[in-house]
């Protein structure tokens, strides 16, 4: 059967009715409308689904979209500001590299913050630590490492 | 997938009530949601959340022991100075699941429930003697974690059961612990072959020690004849080997895509081995790095070259 | 090339990084339905029966095909072994026995499982040597029958066979003084894009619009017009952004079983594969490979003999893998002087997933074997092996293993560098030690075309058939453009990876879109500039061989104040004159060469503009565990000129940890039943953030002549970067070890293994 809840993304309530099975990932990508979060596995290995819920990143493939009632959702749509300015590490992703074929991109971008949030000033080692959960195939990682450096100097 | 109905539990006692009903109990979903998607079992067909009970949240440290609540993560362990100055291999074994985003949503609770040989938790805990406390519409008993694993993928606990808490009595004075596992990357891993050493050390005799070896048999399990092999001894390369040859003996692997039987016996003596040498140094006040696992199998990369 | 060198922020970049871009799996339409595949329940087995019944009776399904809803067409590049859908046999776990399209994926799955099919198992064809021994079960019994290039050497299980023989093998290996004979194992491995396969089809009358995530939408419009028996005019493919291939999305994959569920549902259908799928199914992974490698050398460290064996894994059916035994066959004698050659290649049908092109196909598996191989010899002889290799890599002037003479190369300056930079001599801890690799790598010369119209506001518009899968290569287009037309590289819009806008391009496979597409937008930008300048020579009243296009102006030279700017031309333009160049260079011929005596010639007989790479490699060896830690890497490449130096340094920070992950962890296992064991990315590991290295990039700068490479004397760059880093790491195991490892990926296992033995 199917339950009503509310999701609230990137500060936009949106009203759902979805089955418990439901991922947090597809109700995002289908009912919510927002195709930035990926599908690139099926067990939590890849990250490209990555999004924060209450501040913290969570794979959302393997998470129950009724989990998420009332909590709030930040995905990649809600990183830059409301006028379109890109947030820093998006400049810097751009800037250094870190973005060849993007799919991993958005996933990557949402750790990052993830990560930023908690430690402003990480080192390259807790840099590579906290984006493990994110696999690229492009970059061999190192322009993305770059970009958060550059971010988190630019932020702190 | 399955998963036909939901409910979010506001209490503990809602939540019994769901599950003396058939429903099955689920906090971060990062084991059943994955294993779901993976085909490896279905969503069960009634589920009950538990994520919004507070009750069920929060550590405290009381008398030297820990207490934590089901619903606490992976990251909240490691960040416990509690658990990483006393409970120091469960540090370890917290700090290397899976990725950040799974130690930020997995909890202790669905970790422990989930009665995974590999799991990481699992030695530490048995080890540190911690106790789960099971409730049920009917009432309420503690046993100890080592009686709660009965298989792989299987508890003790009666359907009916939620996991509500664990917790870890005071150690000895002088007891120092780690926890390691064999990695092929430093993060996203299961583990191969893992092990715990909990020793206690009084002057240069080993007044007591628990070994329990993961990843090697059915269920997670200490090894006697290995914490034999140390107790009353003095700590010596000679008793630390025998203790990690005994735990290599007592261990039943299996041959799979991870890697060979006679691969994984012969690394359960040196993942034993390092496990007890990196215990016996915290005993001594010696400083180990939290998770041991990657420094112990040689330096980083990254920034750290 | 001034304006490439300063950083340029690519277009696409604000699309993929605010989440806002759309990749196929994000594209939705109303009435669309969902498709899924039913695969082969055996690796092997004859099929006696199909029945779609009961599937075709659950509600919310609205098309159910098999073999018998489509053309019976066998298609394939080099050999058509291959249906849309199996008809009598099934020969690998990933092939498809039918197609469903139904309101929900749910509901599609469930018709799958409700489709019954009767099999026959057969023995299961699991080893690429026995595969070829008289008396194997045949994977195709009508092989005999099947259309194919009439280069390709076939016979039963060989698909395809491929010599070198240059001098007289036997002669050299007798005068030797030393020979040293090895053999090597590969297993096979993934591209593992991160994104996975989608298609979505829908029909306009008796025309499709197919959405799809591949690298090669020419040749997959070209593969559905194939098998579906209509016009190339009728079908329209269009990419929208790719998440990665790597040559995993090359070929034709599904597009024509996806235009057939939605023609036969009369809605649109969108595909999109689940992880488990994208290993076992698409017909593109890397091969496995046996090399049997023996070689014969002086006291002075000269080579005077190779022989080598070389057997390659094809899978059940021939993607593009035929022409692998000869490029296999180059590898296996590598980027050195040697004076006698014979390498016999070969190419074997087995019931694996098939074999296809992915990034710098056979080459990382042979230069792991044969740089193995020169470390080997190098010991035997007593010198170190970067001397040894300083002795025997090619110079300009020096021969190929088919005689073709080498002109501006500079692959003993990537040795040089590459070993300064990581500080070869320099002392290290017992467990740790630099091993050292040199690959090589053609760049492949393919038509290719290009219009620049100059919009009525002077801006301009590419309108391309090449195909972005990630590494920048289209975005740098502009680049080339700008300067020919005096432009600034974002007055420029990309039109591409539509077949109904761009002409013919072979898509992004072989390292080809800057090397080939480049010359056809210079060629383009070079046809537009005639127009301009004439149409400038008017409005100044000049003199046409006195005018130059710079900073957006057409001026007189030597008096710059007579001008007149480009938006104000094409204004003028506008209306009455059209502004479109158009371009398509001539492809550089191939090198000559002496292969006389070789067999199975594929086009590969000669490498057309050779790149040469160095890697080394700075490794820690847990001698207890097995366990490897990549510390640092140096990676050198020559590869012509440099055009843009970041994109190029991307594909090399990217190749490098592929390559490491192709070394240490990148394995698939298959098990007795023919089915991989590891089709997923917990058991299948890619490298992580932790455990890449900081990666430290050089460029020998050796433009080619003028004709012979890509664009000012390039080479092609996206491949060679994951070359040579499995030979180079395994050579630092090996010094830290003592012990060789001849399976490859070298697992933990597998290096403590090496050590017990």
């Amino acid at each position: 059967m199917r339950y009503e809840a509310t999701l609230n993304v990137n500060g936009v309530g949106y009203p759902v009715e979805i089955e418990p099975s439901r991922s947090l990932l597809s109700v995002l990508r289908s009912e919510v409308g927002l195709t930035g979060s990926k599908e690139g596995c099926d067990d939590s290995e890849c990250g490209a689904c990555m999004v924060l819920l209450d501040g913290r990143p969570v794979n959302s493939c393997s998470y129950l979209a009724l989990q998420a009632d009332g909590r709030e959702v930040t995905t990649i749509e809600g990183l830059a500001a409301a006028d379109g300015e890109l947030h820093p590490l998006q400049r810097a992703f751009l800037d250094e590299g870190g973005v060849q074929c993007g799919f991993c991109t958005p996933g990557m971008l949402i750790s990052a913050k993830a990560l930023l949030d908690e430690n402003p000033r990480p080192s390259e080692e807790e840099i590579r630590l906290a984006l493990s959960g994110n696999l690229c195939r492009c970059t061999g990682y190192s322009g993305i490492v770059r970009a958060v450096q550059t971010a988190a100097a630019e932020l702190a | 997938m399955s998963g036909a109905t939901y409910t979010a539990a506001a209490s503990v006692a809602e939540a019994l009530g769901a599950l003396s009903s058939g429903a099955r109990p689920i906090a971060g979903g990062t084991d059943l949601v994955v294993g779901a998607r993976g085909g490896k079992a279905p969503l069960p067909e009634a589920l009950v959340a538990i994520h919004n009970l507070e009750e069920l949240r929060g550590m405290s440290a009381e008398g030297g022991g820990v207490q934590m609540g089901a619903l606490v993560t992976h990251a909240e362990i490691v960040a416990s100075e509690a658990v990483r100055s006393t409970f120091t291999a469960l540090a370890d074994a917290s700090a290397i699941v899976g990725s950040h985003a799974t130690r930020h949503v997995g909890t202790i609770g669905g970790n422990v429930m989930n009665a995974s040989p590999a799991m990481e938790t699992g030695g530490p805990l048995i080890c540190f003697d911690a106790m789960a406390t099971l409730r049920s519409s009917s009432g309420e008993r503690e046993l100890a974690v080592a009686e709660l694993f009965a298989a792989p993928g299987r508890t003790t606990a009666t359907a009916d059961e939620l996991l509500v808490a664990v917790s870890l009595p005071a150690p000895a004075a002088g007891t120092g612990s780690c926890y390691v596992r064999l990695e092929y990357r430093r993060q996203m891993e299961i583990a191969i072959v893992g092990a715990t050493a909990v020793v206690t050390l009084d002057g240069g005799t080993v007044s007591d020690a628990r070994i329990a070896i993961t990843a090697l048999a059915p269920t997670i399990h200490r090894v006697a004849e290995a914490e034999a092999a140390l107790i009353g001894g003095d700590s010596g390369e000679a008793a630390v080997r025998s203790a990690a040859d005994a735990a290599a003996a007592a261990s039943r692997p299996i041959s799979d895509v991870r890697g060979s039987a006679d691969y994984r016996r012969a690394m359960a003596a040196v993942i034993t081995r390092r496990a007890i040498v990196a215990a016996l140094s915290r005993a001594r006040g010696e400083h180990v790095p939290i998770p041991a696992s990657p420094a112990l199998h040689g330096a980083t990369n990254g920034g750290a070259a | 090339m001034a304006t490439a060198e300063k950083p340029f922020i690519r277009q696409d970049g604000k699309d993929k990084v605010t989440g806002l871009g759309r990749y196929t799996a994000d594209l939705a339409m109303t009435g669309m339905l969902h498709a899924k595949f039913r695969f082969a329940d055996h690796a092997h087995a004859r099929i006696r029966s199909i029945d779609t019944t009961r599937a075709r009776a659950l509600t919310g399904v609205f098309a159910v095909i098999t073999h018998e809803d489509v053309p019976d067409v066998r298609y394939g590049p080099f050999v058509q072994d291959r249906r849309l859908f199996a008809k009598s046999k099934v020969r690998y776990e990933g092939e498809l026995v039918a197609a469903v399209a139904a309101l929900t994926p749910e509901i599609a799955q469930r018709a799958c499982e409700l489709i019954e099919v009767d099999y026959e198992p057969l023995e299961v064809v699991n080893d690429i040597e026995a595969a070829l021994l008289p008396g194997a079960p045949l994977l195709h019994e009508q092989w005999a029958e099947y259309g194919a290039s009439d280069d390709v050497v076939r016979d039963g299980n060989d698909c395809s066979r491929s010599t070198i023989v240059k001098g007289d093998a036997d002669k050299g290996m007798a005068e030797a003084d030393i020979v040293v004979k090895e053999r090597y194992v590969a297993d096979m491995s993934h591209a593992v894009p991160i994104e996975p396969h989608s298609i979505v089809a829908q029909w306009q009358g008796d025309r499709v619009t197919i959405w799809s995530s591949t690298q090669v939408p020419f040749i997959a419009r070209s593969g559905v017009a194939t098998t579906l028996a209509i016009s190339e005019s009728n079908v329209r493919v269009i990419v929208p952004h790719l998440g990665g291939g790597f040559g995993g999305k090359c070929e034709f994959h599904y597009e024509a079983q996806v235009a057939a569920l939605a023609r036969t549902a009369r809605r649109p259908v969108r595909l999109v594969f689940s992880r488990r799928e994208e290993f076992v199914a698409p017909d593109h992974r890397r091969e496995g490979q046996v090399l049997e490698l023996e070689t014969g050398v002086r006291n002075d460290g000269s080579i005077v003999s190779r022989r080598a064996r070389v057997i390659l894994d094809n899978g059940a059916y021939s993607a593009d893998a035929p022409f692998f035994p000869q490029l296999a066959a180059m590898m296996a004698v590598g980027p050195y002087k040697v004076e006698n050659v014979f390498v016999d290649a070969s190419l074997a049908y087995t019931n694996h997933t098939p074999s296809g092109s992915v990034r710098a196909p056979t080459a990382p598996q042979s230069c792991w074997a044969v740089e193995q191989h020169m470390d080997s010899v190098a010991a035997r002889l007593g010198i170190d092996p970067v001397e040894f290799r300083r002795r025997n890599v090619v110079k300009p002037g020096d021969e190929s293993p088919t005689r073709q003479i080498f002109e501006e190369i500079g692959a003993a300056e990537t040795l040089e560098k590459a070993v300064e930079m990581i500080g070869y001599d320099r002392d290290l801890p017992d467990d740790e030690a630099i091993g050292v690799a040199i690959g090589w790598w053609p760049s492949f010369g393919i038509a290719s075309g290009a219009y620049i119209k100059i919009n009525g506001d002077g801006s301009g518009t590419i309108i391309t058939g090449a195909q972005e899968c990630g590494t920048g290569a289209v975005m740098a287009l502009p680049l080339l453009a700008a300067e020919i037309l005096g432009m600034r590289p974002e007055d420029f819009q990309l039109l591409y990876q539509d077949t109904d806008a761009g002409p013919f391009d072979s898509g992004a496979s072989g390292s080809q879109t800057t090397f080939n597409n480049g010359r056809a937008v210079m060629a383009a930008a070079r046809d537009v500039r005639e127009q301009l300048l004439d149409l400038a020579a008017e409005e100044l009243e000049a003199n046409r061989d006195d005018l130059e296009l710079v900073d957006g102006v057409a001026r007189v030279k030597g008096s710059p104040s007579k001008s007149v700017t480009i938006p104000d031309l094409a204004e003028k333009a506008h209306g009455d004159r059209l502004l479109l160049g158009r371009g398509a260079d001539a492809v550089p011929a191939m090198p000559d060469c002496d292969a006389s005596g070789c067999t199975g010639r594929l086009g590969m007989e000669s490498f057309l503009a050779p790149t040469f790479i160095t890697h080394a490699v700075h490794c820690k060896v847990d001698r207890e565990t097995g366990v490897v830690r990549i510390l640092n890497v140096a990676a050198v490449h020559e590869s012509g000129r440099v055009l843009n130096p970041i994109g190029a340094n991307g594909q090399v920070e990217g190749g490098v940890v592929m390559g490491i992950g192709m070394a240490l962890l990148e394995g698939s296992l298959i098990g007795d039943d023919g089915r991989q064991v590891n089709p997923h990315l917990l058991d299948y590991k890619l490298q992580t953030a932790s455990d890449s290295p900081p990666i430290m990039i050089g460029w020998v700068d050796a433009p080619t002549k003028d004709g012979a490479g890509g664009p000012k004397g390039s080479k092609g760059i996206g491949e060679p970067p994951c070359v040579p880093t499995p030979g180079a790491i395994a050579n630092a195991i090996a010094k830290v070890t003592g012990a060789r490892v001849h399976q490859l990926p070298m697992t933990p296992a597998r290096v403590w293994e090496a050590m017990q033995s």
